[in-house]
């Protein structure tokens, strides 16, 4: 019997679309003077991957272009999604980041701790618990 | 013209979608500590696409495995989000067997 190599591509290219999605929109908008620019440059290149994945008469290229830039175009929109989690407290606002200076002035929830650093312990904490937990993690 | 990835792109970003509703609801009901029979059955989807004729099939369970063994890996997030109140906290999960062994296994996250 031969074996179908496409499934096994498609579900490379979607979990390496993610996870360098995840990472990358976290990674960048933390450094980023500007939402615009990796706004931009994702869609950019998402454009340019979906147009591979047309052009190309292979059924694999075609589909790890396909999945890889459609992810990178949803990444694109996770930009300024992160933004609003930084705003939120959700995510850690970086200070030397003038942008996310400025969120930590607007709004008194953006904090420069990382909430989600920790283990579960199974039960609802309060803000002062989760901080503490937080520091007895570190 | 080549639609094939274009539309499985399309498929697969729902799929995606889907994940965010399953991790979300799966973590509140049943607990985080599930995260090795999701993985395990990502990893099991994923391989039995290789076995699969239809290229259309084999994709879509090879991307849904994809997604499974993603959403393993953020079913421990997610259960300290619904404990710092981002999410609803649901006390009474149905845990999953052996829980107390997978408890000392350190979950991943990527």
């Amino acid at each position: 019997m031969e074996l179908n190599t496409i499934g096994l591509i498609a579900a490379a290219s979607t979990f390496l679309g993610v996870w360098f999605g995840h990472v990358a929109v976290r990674k960048v908008e933390f450094i980023s003077l500007t939402l615009w620019l990796p706004t931009g440059t994702f869609t950019i290149v998402g454009i340019i991957l979906e147009w591979f994945s047309l052009s190309t008469a292979s059924l694999s290229f075609s589909v790890l272009f396909g999945i890889l830039g459609l992810t990178f175009l949803f990444d694109a929109l996770e930009f300024t999604r992160q933004q609003n989690r930084i705003k939120k407290g959700h995510a850690p606002a970086n200070p030397n980041n003038p942008r996310h200076a400025r969120l930590l002035v607007e709004y008194a929830s953006a904090s420069t701790i990382d909430l989600l650093k920790r283990g579960p312990v199974g039960k609802p904490v309060s803000h002062k618990e989760a901080i503490r937990l937080i520091i007895e993690h570190l | 013209m080549n639609f094939f990835g274009l539309t499985l792109g399309f498929l697969t970003l729902f799929i995606i979608g889907l994940g965010f509703i399953w991790v979300i609801r799966g973590e509140r009901y049943f607990g985080y500590l599930w995260w090795p029979y999701v993985m395990g059955s990502g990893i099991l989807l994923m391989m039995s696409s290789l076995f699969i004729p239809n290229i259309w099939v084999s994709a879509l369970l090879g991307a849904f495995g994809a997604s499974l063994i993603w959403g393993s890996t953020e079913l421990k997030e997610q259960a300290i989000r619904a404990e710092v109140g981002w999410y609803p906290f649901h006390a009474k999960k149905i845990l999953p067997p052996f829980a107390k062994i997978i408890e000392k296994w350190k979950a991943p996250h990527l």
